[in-house]
């Protein structure tokens, strides 16, 4: 189990909310998709790779099979699914630094949401209703939402400048050449390797590692020995 | 500014408030001791704590403090007020990084390399390894004169040898030519004769140590210092960010131990030494200033944001005739004007970096309100704007990122070209959270780059570059994307500052401490 794979941590939470009060939701979405300037924080936050926010009515849970129990549900329920960069501090904390009205406007209808100032009690909200990632696959580990976008900036912008390359004079091609470095100089940060995001994450890694590797010792063994 | 609080000064240890090095005490004995009988440390802390200096306004008065000549301070780490049998209920209140310490927090701080815990001072090396070399108290004098730091360190060891073994100093410092030293000596830099505010690179150091509500003479320079509100004011931060006990920027009290009277008005601080790689730095600012179009000096602010030899930020004088302009203001300014000039600044008309980088010092240790920006297509490429309004105040991803900073550098620079003299800075960061504030500072805009959107590109100056070919550091120095000039690009930039050891301490109230002497600590 990992919330975090690479750059990118999951993140789940579901939230119960009364079914009388869906309709509130689905129009504060609805108004949020038209107004885009609702969601200019949000999309400031440049840690974020994805949100959303989704209503899963009483009866849409998945139903598989006909012997799967029948459930019968109170609420309705608020599902947010986000992949962001960096750890889930530093994400729920820029959240409520930078937009807790938003965040309110979106929870305020949920069962028991404490609102997201003051700090611990949103925290504990958020964490008391997060499910955990049971599986969790990052096709660019090393990459950011902001390197994506850096990534296919440069890619464009390089494209174009290839295009011209053999036109003009060299003191055409070097004022050229400059002006694509001067256009791409917020896009040319390097890429490594995360830096460990927090102890207990950095702990599990560490023994799963070191679990692997005395599987792979035992193997050696019994390969020797036979 | 209508003042909103008023913080207990007589309660508040002096060094959470105060800059020394600004109330002629250029210079700083560190001393760490292990306790190794509780009651006998408990005396201890009792007799110190009589004579700890405070908070408390010296000068003329009804009921005058004396300014002393010499000042005590003292603080804990986890495994000290552990021995000093604090009830097991107040210590489960105490951050869990504060418990482990900053060895075991080496991965999360990025000391790795020649930084590693294995290369620390003996004494640092020697911490949490066993019960008898363990860091337990941090005490620091600051005097007007050596001399009176002697008399200072002479009636501290009285008070140790007092406890008969029950309190004993570690040793371990390395001093001048690998010395091992009893004690830390910090000690301002001498130009022309006189304590000056410089570190061993040449910059000047000690500008724009935040502002919060009720500091005393705070209100007088809350302009850059505080946080930036949208109608481009200045106010002043919540106590709560600097102090325990009091209602922070999220309107709630920070996580502290019970009772509550042994956490308000204390803090954590960081106590850090860290080496100055003198001679790769001299030689790799000539190297690039061959190639840098500005100049040497021009190349050394970049590195900082500011220029060497007044702090003269970039913002405000991006070039020598700007920088000629803002001299002359600088000297015809008193004090508070002199302040505000080095302090106020937004980066709302840099938000490109053209004049201070992104990779720049001060624009990583406090972004002040940059990062709410966006890229706009429509623009020039390589411009990047504010986004105007998107966040409820500007500073909003700043404003509980922030830290008090205090400490000296220590050693002499005797050969500018080695790296392997006794120079550095003893850096004290005070915060309420080390997590949220000192260690997320330098883990995500020291050694990383991505909320600056520069990947893995780490600050320039303080961050922990490798030597791994295949993993060189490099920085944009970012131009005006309005101009034809290229950026500059510092690449292969070498370790130019590496951890010596330190370690997390509590600095507790006046309350506080007479409570842990008396071992009336009690949260039931």
């Amino acid at each position: 189990m990992s919330n975090i794979a690479g750059k990118a941590y999951a993140m789940n939470v579901i939230t119960p909310v009364r079914p009388y009060l869906v309709w509130v939701n689905k129009v504060i979405f609805w108004a949020a998709l038209k107004l885009p300037s609702t969601l200019k924080g949000l999309i400031t936050l440049s840690l974020i790779h994805y949100a959303r926010w989704v209503i899963i009515g009483k009866n849409q849970f998945p139903h598989l099979a006909p012997e799967q129990p029948k459930e019968d549900l109170s609420y309705c329920y608020m599902l947010f699914f986000s992949n962001f960069n960096g750890s889930w501090d530093q994400y729920v904390d820029s959240f409520t630094f930078a937009i807790p009205s938003g965040l309110d406007m979106f929870w305020k209808w949920n069962i028991r949401y404490p609102k997201s100032v003051a700090l611990t009690p949103f925290h504990k909200y958020i964490q008391y209703n997060q499910i955990e990632t049971l599986h969790y696959y990052n096709g660019y580990p090393l990459a950011t939402s902001n390197d994506v976008k850096s990534a296919s900036a440069v890619r464009d912008a390089l494209i174009a400048f290839d295009q011209t390359a053999d036109q003009g004079t060299d003191a055409e091609f070097i004022k050229r050449y400059h002006t694509l470095l001067r256009g791409l100089q917020h896009d040319l940060g390097d890429m490594y390797p995360t830096p460990i995001v927090s102890m207990a994450a950095y702990q599990v890694e560490k023994r799963t590692r070191w679990h692997a590797s005395q599987l792979s010792a035992l193997t050696a063994d019994r390969v020797q020995q036979s | 500014m209508i003042v909103t609080k008023e913080l207990d000064l007589l309660d508040i240890q002096g060094n959470v408030l105060r800059v020394y090095g600004r109330f002629r005490y250029p210079v700083a004995r560190y001393v760490f001791l292990n306790l190794r009988d509780s009651a006998k440390g408990r005396a201890f802390v009792g007799a110190v704590t009589g004579r700890v200096t405070t908070s408390a306004n010296w000068g003329p008065g009804p009921d005058q403090v004396p300014q002393p000549d010499w000042t005590v301070n003292i603080a804990f780490t986890y495994q000290g007020l552990k021995e000093l049998e604090l009830p097991r209920t107040s210590l489960i209140g105490f951050s869990p990084e504060f418990v482990a310490g900053m060895k075991g927090r080496k991965d999360i701080l990025g000391d790795d390399g020649p930084s590693s815990p294995q290369y620390w001072d003996p004494i640092w090396r020697e911490n949490r390894e066993t019960r008898e070399q363990d860091v337990h108290v941090f005490i620091s004098l600051n005097a007007h004169t050596k001399g009176l730091l002697e008399d200072g360190y002479a009636w501290l060891k009285g008070v140790i040898e007092a406890t008969q073994g029950g309190v004993v100093l570690l040793s371990g410092h390395l001093g001048d030519n690998h010395a091992v030293m009893d004690y830390q000596d910090g000690q301002a830099v001498m130009e022309n004769g006189q304590p000056s505010a410089k570190e061993h690179f040449g910059y000047t150091d000690g500008i724009g140590d935040p502002v919060f509500e009720g500091l005393p003479r705070g209100s007088a320079s809350v302009l850059g210092r505080g946080k930036q509100m949208a109608d481009g004011s200045w106010a002043p931060l919540a106590v709560g960010e600097f102090l325990l006990g009091h209602i922070d920027e999220a309107q709630e009290y920070p996580p502290a131990p019970n009772p509550i009277l042994l956490s308000r008005n204390g803090t954590y601080m960081v106590y850090r030494k860290l080496h100055e790689n003198v001679g790769t730095f001299n030689a790799y600012l000539d190297e690039h200033a061959k190639h840098f179009p500005g100049g040497k000096e021009l190349l050394a602010a970049k590195f900082v944001g500011r220029w060497r030899d007044n702090g003269a930020p970039l913002v405000k004088a991006p070039d020598q005739a700007s920088k000629a302009a803002f001299d002359a203001q600088l000297a015809a300014a008193d004090p508070q004007g002199q302040d505000a000039l080095l302090s106020s600044f937004t980066y709302d008309d840099d938000m490109s970096g053209g004049r201070c980088p992104f990779s720049a010092h001060i624009r990583r240790i406090n972004p002040r309100a940059s990062l709410e920006f966006t890229r706009d297509p429509t623009d020039v490429p390589g411009s990047l704007k504010v986004s105007k309004d998107a966040f409820d105040t500007p500073g909003a991803l700043t404003n509980r990122r922030r830290i008090l900073r205090r400490g000296l550098p220590y050693g002499e620079v005797k050969d500018p070209t080695r790296d392997d003299g006794n120079h550095g800075i003893i850096i004290m960061i005070l915060n309420v959270d080390i997590n949220r504030q000192f260690e997320f500072v330098q883990q995500q805009w020291i050694n990383y780059g991505n909320d600056f959107k520069a990947a893995n590109d780490k600050e320039i100056l303080l961050g922990n570059h490798s030597a791994d070919e295949r993993f060189a550091s490099k920085a944009v120095i970012q131009v005006d994307p309005n101009g034809d000039d290229p950026p500059y690009f510092l690449s292969k930039i070498p370790r130019l500052v590496e951890t010596r050891g330190g370690d997390y301490f509590f600095v507790p109230s006046m309350t506080a401490l007479r409570m842990i002497a008396k071992g009336l600590v009690d949260p039931t």
